[in-house]
């Protein structure tokens, strides 16, 4: 594999990669990253990840910084409003860079709640409520109208992003350690993640690929998992017990004055004009406003009562509405991809991250109920 | 009476930390700040907008030896605080130096000598030191309300969202980097070492890898109690340290100015905080409760103007920032890869041979 420019490095995904690449030996990674903060995620690599700054919504930023690159990967989320732009100016200056493969990460949020079977080369869909699916569905339709014989474009598109380091599975954690999560219809739909590992890999595949790829991909885990089988693989080293959660209707989102606040702001001009605001707003007053709206902070180190009622939030009620799995196989038969971690062993090296930063707490009854929750 | 002062670095710190309660001490003629030394004159052209009258230089031995400084404010990258404070005291001017101290025990030590021998105050800038909330906690363990102590565990972390103006810190620690030990690890190391009076490293382990340390483990030995103490640079931890003793349980949240409880009967009680410190330099002047980054980069700068006006003491003078180097030193001596379960058993092994080469 020659050299990978990472727009993007310093996130969750980026740094995963960067150590994936570095760890197994490759030695021309690149990480293109907007300010010198975003290093702090793969600092700990030293020389061995080349540091390129641009801002992945100016082409010509990104053109010098894609020199001599064989494969740019584009990891970049930023606000909703930026990242149609963004896709068009790394897209664009991947053309005129001469580079010749664009591996793009899209989500599988563009397709909603999945409400019907899809496969993978299906259109992502129009009224989608939420501004980041909105913004990823767009940039997917947009790509789609790009042809360039000399340009490989490889879009992924992979559902929850879980296991070691991910901010979806600390706040599914937190939530399970306070015992104050929920179970849409008691969890029996589908869980659509993949594990990051999992993720990784594919991005690798894709970019490795001799010769000429290019094509749209649902990213996924192997296996079929319900929410509730996911909440009860982590459930028991967090001291929690998903049968004891409270269970919301998947038939009608519970509104409440903090799901109205999130609609209100899930317009579009409202959502630039947040986001806009946010940047804009002194730290020690977002501070206070965040610590204002947390309410009453609980001190216990795992939680010992149930929550009867809890706060809905409106885009996790929505990710445990997902009827159908989305299928994996084109990418599996396109790259000859076999996924390199299971279930069980994703669920394991999680938790185990969970205990090194202190939300798990191990014990052999725990570890003897995730074994059971595995398997079972 | 206005303390003639200089800024040294006019990065982020100086921005985001400095620059306000800077300007709330000039406003009321506690403080001019007379030159504002970077070679960067964007930085510095940030700071001339709230201290118009102040000169810029490039060079701090030439803006001493132009402005006659009595207070010198060194807020650069760690790898020159050093240099710097002596150069300051050589002028005779009074040093705050931001944390951490120095890259080694060595400069620490040449810093303290000459301080002593200029007969000026050497202060380090350990803001949490006046953090409400902080200044309660070690009351009460000092109180020896928790009983006797039995152990504690210090977990703090958050993706660094830092804007910092160049990537110093992220360079490998033989080129000046500073990593997450010496960022966050000398808050930690500093207030532990206040609660407790004095702590051992028993065993240290990092994720450095060829670079600087994003990720670290501590076991640490108090004179009462062990404990463990984790920092993250790109994770979020829990964010708290919990001191366990006989008697009770103290636990304090480390991302908030005044969140502590003390359990009482098994049940955590959240404390009602009220430590405040001195915003005057008259001796029984006003004071106030700081609940926010300027607040208590206000009490710290007014501290460092009693120390040099009243003789008091600087909340962390030389001694204490260079014992806390020291205990940092001694941890990365026995540095060991950190344990990463997670990771494929070929990539540990890859992870463990790249460990230190770059130490």
């Amino acid at each position: 594999m020659s050299r990978i420019a990472i727009v993007g490095a310093g996130g969750f995904v980026g740094t995963s990669l960067i150590e994936s690449l570095v760890l197994d030996g490759h030695t021309e990674v690149r990480a293109v990253v907007r300010s010198y903060r975003n290093m702090a995620g793969f600092c700990r690599w030293g020389d061995a990840v080349e540091v390129r700054l641009a801002d992945a919504t100016n082409e010509a930023s990104l053109v010098k910084a894609f020199e001599g690159a064989a494969v740019v990967v584009n990891l970049t989320t930023g606000v909703p409003a930026g990242i149609v732009q963004s896709t068009r100016a790394i897209y664009s200056a991947c053309r005129k860079a001469g580079v010749p493969r664009f591996v793009h990460l899209s989500s599988a949020v563009v397709y909603g709640d999945v409400e019907q079977p899809i496969d993978d080369d299906a259109l992502p869909l129009d009224n989608l409520w939420m501004p980041y699916a909105r913004a990823k569905a767009e940039s997917e339709r947009w790509l789609r109208t790009q042809h360039d014989s000399d340009l490989d474009l490889v879009v992924l598109r992979p559902g929850i992003v879980w296991g070691v380091r991910s901010s979806h599975t600390l706040g599914f954690a937190h939530a399970l350690a306070r015992k104050s999560s929920f179970l849409v219809d008691g969890g029996s739909s589908i869980f659509n993640g993949i594990y990051i590992a999992n993720l990784v890999a594919m991005i690798r595949a894709a970019c490795a690929k001799p010769g000429k790829a290019a094509g749209f991909y649902n990213a996924g885990d192997a296996e079929t998992v319900t929410w509730r089988q996911f909440y009860d693989a982590l459930g028991g080293p967090l001291d929690c017990d998903p049968a004891r959660l409270p269970v919301v209707s998947g038939e009608k989102f519970p509104w409440s004055l903090g799901a109205a606040i999130d609609a209100v702001q899930s317009q579009s001009l409202v959502n630039a004009l947040y986001h806009r605001l946010k940047t804009r707003i002194p730290d020690g007053l977002k501070a206070a406003i965040r610590a204002r709206l947390e309410g009453a902070y609980n001190f216990e180190r795992h939680a010992s009562q149930y929550a009867i009622a809890v706060a809905v939030n409106r885009e996790l009620w929505h990710l445990q509405r997902v009827r159908h799995k989305l299928p994996v196989q084109k990418f599996a038969r396109d790259f000859d991809f076999v996924m390199p971690v299971g279930f069980p062993e994703a669920v394991q090296q999680t938790v185990s991250w969970l205990e090194a930063i202190g939300l798990a707490v191990p014990t052999s009854e725990s570890s003897a109920k995730l074994n059971r929750a595995i398997y079972s | 009476m206005s303390v003639r002062t200089i800024v040294v670095g006019c990065g982020a710190v100086a921005q985001r930390l400095y620059r306000k309660p800077l300007a709330q001490l000039a406003k009321r003629r506690l403080i001019e700040v007379v030159a504002l030394v970077d070679p960067a004159a964007a930085h510095a052209q940030e700071m001339l907008l709230a201290f118009p009258a102040a000169r810029h230089f490039t060079s701090l031995d030439e803006a001493c030896g132009a402005t006659h400084p009595e207070l010198t404010l060194v807020l650069t990258p760690p790898a020159l605080h050093c240099a710097q404070t002596l150069t300051a005291l050589a002028h005779g001017s009074h040093v705050l130096c931001e944390k951490p101290m120095a890259n080694s025990s060595a400069e620490c030590g040449r810093m303290i000598d000459a301080a002593t021998a200029a007969q000026r105050v050497l202060a380090i800038g350990m803001v949490r030191r006046f953090f409400p909330a902080f200044a309660h906690l070690r009351q009460v363990v000092q109180a020896q309300e928790l009983g006797v102590l039995q152990s504690f565990e210090y977990r703090e972390g958050h993706k660094f969202e830092w804007a910092v103006t160049t990537p110093a810190a992220f360079r490998p620690r033989s080129q000046g980097g500073a990593g997450v030990l010496f960022d966050i690890g000398t808050h930690a190391l500093d207030f532990l070492l206040s609660v407790f009076g004095d702590l051992e490293a028993e065993e240290y382990a990092d994720d450095a890898a060829g670079g600087i340390e994003c990720n670290v483990a501590m076991k640490l030995r108090a004179p009462q109690c062990r404990g463990s103490l984790d920092l993250s640079w790109d994770v979020p931890q829990v964010n708290v340290l919990r001191i366990v003793g006989t008697r009770a349980e103290a636990a304090l949240r480390l991302d908030r100015f005044d969140q502590l409880a003390v359990t009482a009967n098994g049940v955590f009680v959240p404390r009602t905080i009220d430590q405040s410190f001195p915003v005057d330099i008259k001796r029984d002047g006003r004071r106030i409760v700081p609940l926010s980054y300027a607040d208590a980069v206000l009490c710290q700068l007014v501290q460092v103007l009693r120390a040099i006006s009243l003789g008091e003491q600087p909340a962390v003078a030389g001694a204490e920032g260079a014992a806390c180097i020291a205990l940092l030193e001694r941890a990365l001596d026995m540095a060991r890869p950190l344990p990463e379960p997670w990771l494929s058993a070929s990539q540990r092994a890859a992870a463990a041979r790249l460990h230190g080469s770059a130490r």
